[in-house]
């Protein structure tokens, strides 16, 4: 009960940033200035300044989370993490096959993926790879030929 | 004067075809993104930022005003029909005009939100044209402590108007004023925050986070809410007939909202649009405030009162007007719309201030008159045409929707600069902006914070080293003083007045 209410992402993600602020607070003490005079504010001091106002509001933030209890914002609508996680692990799948396989390919691949996700016609096999195609076509005609976009083509084949 | 009849001028870009054309399209899809729950104007334009990188400034501009124009008014088609609001601007409309709906009169409804947007949204494009060369003659007087002082004032107010949730608020407008240090320093040739890369000594563009924060969060934020029967329409509401002459209001009904409701709240809401933050939300609900104070008629309110829907519709569409001077004039947006037609004019490299209207008036006149020709034709006219369709919107699977969306703002990313790693740097964003978002973090402060970072530092170290490091300076001018009662006044308004008595609905 106890590690649940400190494990959640409520306070977890403040803490995230905290370890963030560090290092950012870390690489600002790192900025040397060669060419500001002695009254100059330095390019380091308005870094630093904000760093610490980030310290200052996330242990606001961090003592209203443990003061408030697990909220609504943690179970929000009773939604699964797993659609959101696919998502994202069918986005980066995308981005890293963009080039290598051309545009085309990769995005019909990529938009199949998520009516999967989606729960977009997936019983209807013909429908679905219409559907996916068409906003493969779609979006080619708007970027290449309306916009005049040139981008990656299947390897082998000129865009 | 002259600024004046060179702003007017703006409407003979539109006799451009091309213009025109971006103009219509915009329109249609600040419409449809409006008129859809969940998607907003901010959304499409959002989606369109990479875009604008392809096109000419004018038309860029041109479309993104009239998605803003559209998105305002068409929140209030759903809001109506199926009593979801389309945008957060349409909330008030939802309370009288489902009711309205309800009594079969959902027609009639659409009809008042669609005059009532007409003549606020003209009304506040016609204040914009005619306060702009008196708001950029002031803008001058202003020196470089009072813009510091104007700056936090716009920061300041943007995180205790959103949400309420002020440490959440603080921490999200951080985040972005950290985000924006990274890249070369603002006044001496030095890089920061590179952690010894060469491609972040450039900084980060705006283009990844506004992608990152407002369609690829979207996309993770429906994926995490997907329920199969999203967005099925109940069968008496699809098979409704709709005719196009019940969309005209009769004349007695409008005599009986009266003249005064339109144009006092078509000026609330172009004042509640010069304030920092504030936004459409806001301009509705307060404009429904006063109206319902001094209204005949109190009794109708919630009962389907077309003077409340005239009152905030009127009041959100003009607030676009007001949105777009303090961005075009300080660099400070109004709200997350017109933070990214700052980027647009930014990646164009136009930079805000008087000197625009001086010097490239003819770049930006065309979107005022793309502001006030979508208010006063494109409203009725979609309304008209589209009408009796518009309930049929929600019906579009979402699987669809979102997918063509991430296709959209992936590839999008990717043909602003054509490197995968901006596409990268989007989809790190949103996954950061879908965090937030379910923790309850603006996002819209975080851009803020970003696009007013900069400035803010700017200003700071300016005043500071024309003062000889003497803080005292933020005091002794009286422009920057000005604006420092002003921020200390605000936060006791709305910190501690509406601890009293609630204003948010």
């Amino acid at each position: 009960m106890t590690v649940n209410r400190f494990l959640r992402a409520g306070i977890l993600f403040p803490l995230v940033l905290i370890i963030v602020t560090t290092i950012y607070l870390g690489a600002a003490l790192g900025i040397e200035s060669q060419f500001s005079s002695p009254e100059e504010i330095s390019p380091r001091a308005i870094p630093m300044l904000t760093a610490w106002l980030m310290y200052l509001a996330l242990l606001v933030v961090l003592f209203q989370e443990l003061r408030s209890g697990p909220g609504d914002a943690d179970q929000p609508d009773g939604g699964s993490f797993l659609r959101p996680a696919l998502v994202l692990v069918a986005t980066a799948a995308y981005i890293l096959l963009f080039r290598p396989l051309g545009y085309s390919l990769s995005t019909v691949l990529f938009v199949g993926a998520l009516f999967i996700v989606f729960g977009f016609e997936t019983h209807r096999p013909l429908r679905f790879a219409l559907y996916a195609i068409a906003v493969t076509a779609t979006f080619y005609g708007l970027f290449a030929f309306v916009f005049g976009v040139r981008l990656p083509a299947i390897p082998g084949f000129v865009s | 004067m002259d600024t004046f009849f060179i702003l007017l001028g703006g409407f003979g870009a539109l006799a451009d075809w091309t213009v025109l054309g971006f103009m219509v399209g915009g329109f249609l899809i600040g419409t449809f993104f409006g008129a859809m729950p969940g998607l907003t104007s901010v959304l499409a334009i959002a989606l369109l930022l990479p875009i604008t990188y392809t096109i000419d400034v004018v038309p860029a501009l041109v479309m993104c005003a009239s998605i803003f124009m559209a998105g305002m008014y068409s929140g209030s088609i759903t809001a109506t029909t199926i009593n979801i609001p389309g945008a957060p601007s349409s909330v008030m409309t939802a309370i009288e005009g489902h009711q309205l709906m309800k009594k079969g009169s959902g027609a009639n409804a659409l009809g008042h939100a669609a005059l009532a947007s007409m003549i606020g949204g003209s009304i506040g494009a016609v204040l914009l044209m005619a306060f702009m060369p008196i708001a950029a003659q002031i803008s001058l007087l202003i020196r470089t402590p009072g813009k510091f002082s104007l700056v936090l004032f716009a920061l300041v107010v943007i995180i205790i108007v959103d949400r309420g949730a002020i440490a959440k608020g603080v921490v999200a407008t951080l985040l972005g004023v950290m985000f924006a240090t990274v890249g070369i320093d603002v006044l001496l040739p030095i890089p920061r925050f590179n952690f010894g890369t060469e491609t972040l000594v450039q900084g980060i563009d705006i283009m990844p986070i506004v992608i990152g924060a407002f369609a690829i969060s979207e996309v993770l934020i429906q994926a995490q809410n997907w329920r199969a029967s999203s967005g099925v329409v109940d069968a008496e509401t699809k098979d409704m007939k709709i005719r196009r002459r019940d969309f005209i209001p009769p004349l007695s009904e409008i005599r009986r909202i009266g003249f005064v409701t339109y144009v006092k709240s078509a000026f609330i809401g172009y004042g509640i649009g010069i304030l920092p933050g504030a936004g459409g939300s806001m301009a509705a609900f307060v404009s429904y405030a006063t109206a319902r104070g001094a209204s005949r008629y109190p009794e109708e309110y919630g009962n389907g009162s077309r003077e409340g829907i005239a009152a905030a519709e009127s009041a959100n569409n003009s607030m676009c007007g007001g949105a777009f001077v303090p961005m075009l004039m300080f660099g400070i947006p109004g709200d997350p719309t017109t933070a990214i037609v700052l980027g647009v004019l930014v990646i164009n490299g136009l930079q805000p201030g008087p000197r625009l209207l001086e010097n490239q008036a003819d770049l930006i006149a065309p979107m005022f008159a793309s502001l006030f020709l979508s208010a006063l034709v494109l409203i009725p006219l979609t309304l008209f045409l589209f009408g009796p369709y518009f309930v049929r919107i929600v019906s579009i699977p979402k699987g669809l929707l979102y997918s063509a969306i991430a296709v959209v703002a992936l590839v999008g990313s990717y043909v602003a600069t054509y490197s995968v790693f901006q596409m990268s740097l989007a989809v790190g964003f949103g996954l950061l902006a879908y965090v937030m978002r379910r923790q309850n973090y603006s996002t819209v402060s975080m851009l803020l914070g970003f696009i007013l970072g900069p400035d803010l530092e700017q200003y700071l170290r300016r005043s500071l080293s024309l003062s000889d490091g003497n803080p005292m300076v933020f005091l002794t001018n009286l422009d920057s003083l000005f604006f420092l009662t002003l921020t200390a006044l605000f936060v006791y308004m709305i910190l501690f007045r509406t601890r009293k008595k609630p204003i948010v609905p």
